[in-house]
């Protein structure tokens, strides 16, 4: 039921060494070194086995993440945007291309890539602290006991949660939820942090101040941060780079250069009024209302 | 430590905030007190009514009389050793049933093929009008304890099936999602998400065998002819025209049900704490 990708296991074990790579038009080619996730030509759809047909939710993503980098994704919903978070966490197969982290082919989750959930997926029979021990007990990615407790109370002081250890996730709000959910993935110290619209639940108040404090854990735990959000403000605010998805099947539209100094909370000067905010804030409306209005390519994508 | 944002709106506190209030030491019996006084003027009211002599008594005794006649019933020992034995088969019936019905449910819930294999029968028994089974039941059977015994089971067993398949198949997908991100073996998949997702669903569906096991237990004491058990002195007394009895009977079936059933929500409760909550 919950294997989405289970059908598509006719997957290669042993990936061809990287060719030269063919002609990118969209796509600057990085350094080899700094590469930590790299996605090739990778496509991925669903099965309706119902109608005999295949839903084609992304084609042809090819894209580099540098590791340390906030790359947040934005793209109208539907877009595929989960998809690509689902196939670098290992839950979805691609149909075609290849999908590497430190250069493995990603072959289902492991304990390098944690997720952080929209609605949290926080056990409710578990409290505070026995949820954020679940990242850390099961069989892959289990630590000592002896070492668990002192993370916990880490990773709980590190979003703000010491004092509620022994409460129960109903107990708390929708942020307070969420901050349960950041300090699990984070416990297990994983490289990479998968967020799939984690803010999407919260009031605009608690949200920013989610945010503001995500940079501050991120700027020390030094996490590889793929963000998705249906905000335009969130992913300039929080990333490095915004990877632009059009609509279906998503193709990668355009990747900005974000280029604002950090913090991005900080009280003096306040990014969000800068010029530079303002024009990518506009580049982007620009992108995504086209999309919005079902107008294709209107910047020139690949053919 | 984490510093709060300087302007952001939520700060995080280190305790909850609790304060405390006065409230009247009386305050959780009102509803026991209520109960108390509502169930009295009925029954004042019931004896009003029949003492009026609108109604045949023969259909309608006084509920003073009903009273009594349980009374006599209790102390001249007719009625202890029927109930007893009734209560006795009922009990082993549930426990069977919850031996056999909650594993297999579980199965069907977590095994597609046990599904597909299992669930043409257990929807047919499900449905099924239990009484339809009786005469096959005497005939293999006979009268006495054993039919008595199957037929609650038989009653009961399904619907606890049905609740146990339901919950495995509704597990919340993204706590599944979240088992796989943190690395659950398939048996702690099993053990720490579905188990536990899985038990308020247990429970509603041994309620609801519970009802369902209840009117086993009297069809089969009622049509079986054992010769034992509420089923009986209800038949009996319907038979000697003796209605006093024939509600009093009732009125200890009506108790047992609602006990058993309010034991089973509190159970709930305990079980499943997170969900009353959010409820309200």
């Amino acid at each position: 039921m919950v294997r989405l990708g289970a059908q598509y296991t006719d997957r290669p074990a042993a990936e061809p060494p990287e060719p030269s790579q063919p002609a990118e038009p969209s796509k600057p080619v990085e350094a080899a070194e700094s590469a930590l996730i790299e996605a090739v030509e990778v496509s991925a759809g669903y099965d309706n086995r119902r109608e005999r047909t295949r839903l084609i939710a992304l084609r042809d993503i090819s894209l580099t993440v540098r590791r340390g980098e906030f790359l947040a994704i934005v793209g109208p919903s539907g877009c595929g945007k989960t998809t690509l978070i689902n196939m670098i966490a290992g839950f979805v197969q691609p149909l075609s291309g290849t999908i590497k982290v430190r250069g493995m082919g990603v072959d289902g989750p492991g304990s390098d890539r944690a997720m952080v959930f929209q609605d949290y997926a926080l056990l409710p029979w578990r409290t505070v602290e026995r949820n954020v021990e679940f990242a850390v007990e099961n069989r892959r990615g289990r630590v000592p006991k002896q070492d668990r407790e002192r993370r916990i109370a880490e990773a709980l002081a590190l979003v703000g949660l010491a004092g509620f250890e022994r409460s129960f996730p109903h107990e708390l709000s929708g942020g307070m939820r969420q901050r349960v959910g950041i300090a699990r993935a984070l416990v297990g110290e994983p490289e990479i942090l998968l967020m799939d619209e984690p803010f999407g639940a919260v009031d605009a108040m608690t949200r920013e101040a989610m945010q503001a404090e995500l940079e501050k854990i991120i700027a020390k735990t030094g996490q590889t941060v793929l963000f998705i959000t249906h905000s335009i403000d969130e992913a300039i605010t929080l990333g490095d780079r915004i990877v632009v998805i059009s609509n279906r099947p998503g193709t990668i539209q355009e990747i900005i250069e974000v280029n604002l100094p950090r913090p991005r909370f900080d009280e003096r000067n306040d990014v969000r009024r800068s010029a530079r905010f303002g024009e990518i804030r506009a580049h982007l409306w620009g992108l995504l209302s086209g999309e919005a209005l079902g107008a294709k390519s209107i910047s020139g994508g690949p053919a | 430590m984490t510093q709060v944002v300087p302007n952001g709106s939520k700060a995080t506190r280190p305790t909850p905030q609790v304060e405390t209030i006065t409230v009247s030491k009386f305050a959780p019996f009102r509803g026991v007190v209520f109960t108390a006084v509502n169930l009295t003027s009925f029954f004042i009211l019931w004896e009003l009514i029949a003492r009026a002599g609108v109604i045949n008594p023969l259909f309608f005794p006084r509920s003073s009389e009903v009273f009594s006649a349980l009374y006599r019933g209790f102390a001249d020992g007719t009625i202890l050793p029927e109930l007893a034995h009734s209560l006795t088969n009922f009990l082993i019936g549930l426990a069977i049933s919850a031996v056999i019905g909650i594993p297999v449910g579980l199965l069907m819930g977590a095994s597609r093929i046990a599904d597909l294999v299992l669930s043409p029968y257990v929807w047919a028994m499900t449905s099924l009008p239990r009484v339809a089974l009786i005469p096959l039941l005497i005939l293999i059977l006979g009268f006495g304890d054993a039919m008595q015994l199957t037929i609650i089971v038989l009653s009961a067993v399904f619907p606890i099936m049905v609740n146990c398949m339901a919950g495995v198949k509704t597990v919340d997908p993204s706590l599944l999602r979240a088992g796989r991100v943190f690395g659950t073996s398939q048996w702690e998949t099993y053990v720490k998400i579905i188990l536990p997702f899985t038990l308020p669903f247990v429970i509603s569906g041994v309620n609801q065998g519970i009802a369902r096991g209840l009117v086993g237990m009297l069809i089969g004491e009622l049509l079986g002819g054992g010769g034992n058990g509420l089923g009986y002195l209800l038949d009996r007394a319907g038979e000697q025209f003796d209605a006093p009895m024939l509600y009093g009977v009732l009125l200890l079936l009506a108790v047992m049900s609602v006990s058993l059933i309010q034991a089973m929500r509190w159970l709930e409760e305990r079980a499943a704490p997170w969900r009353d909550i959010t409820r309200t």
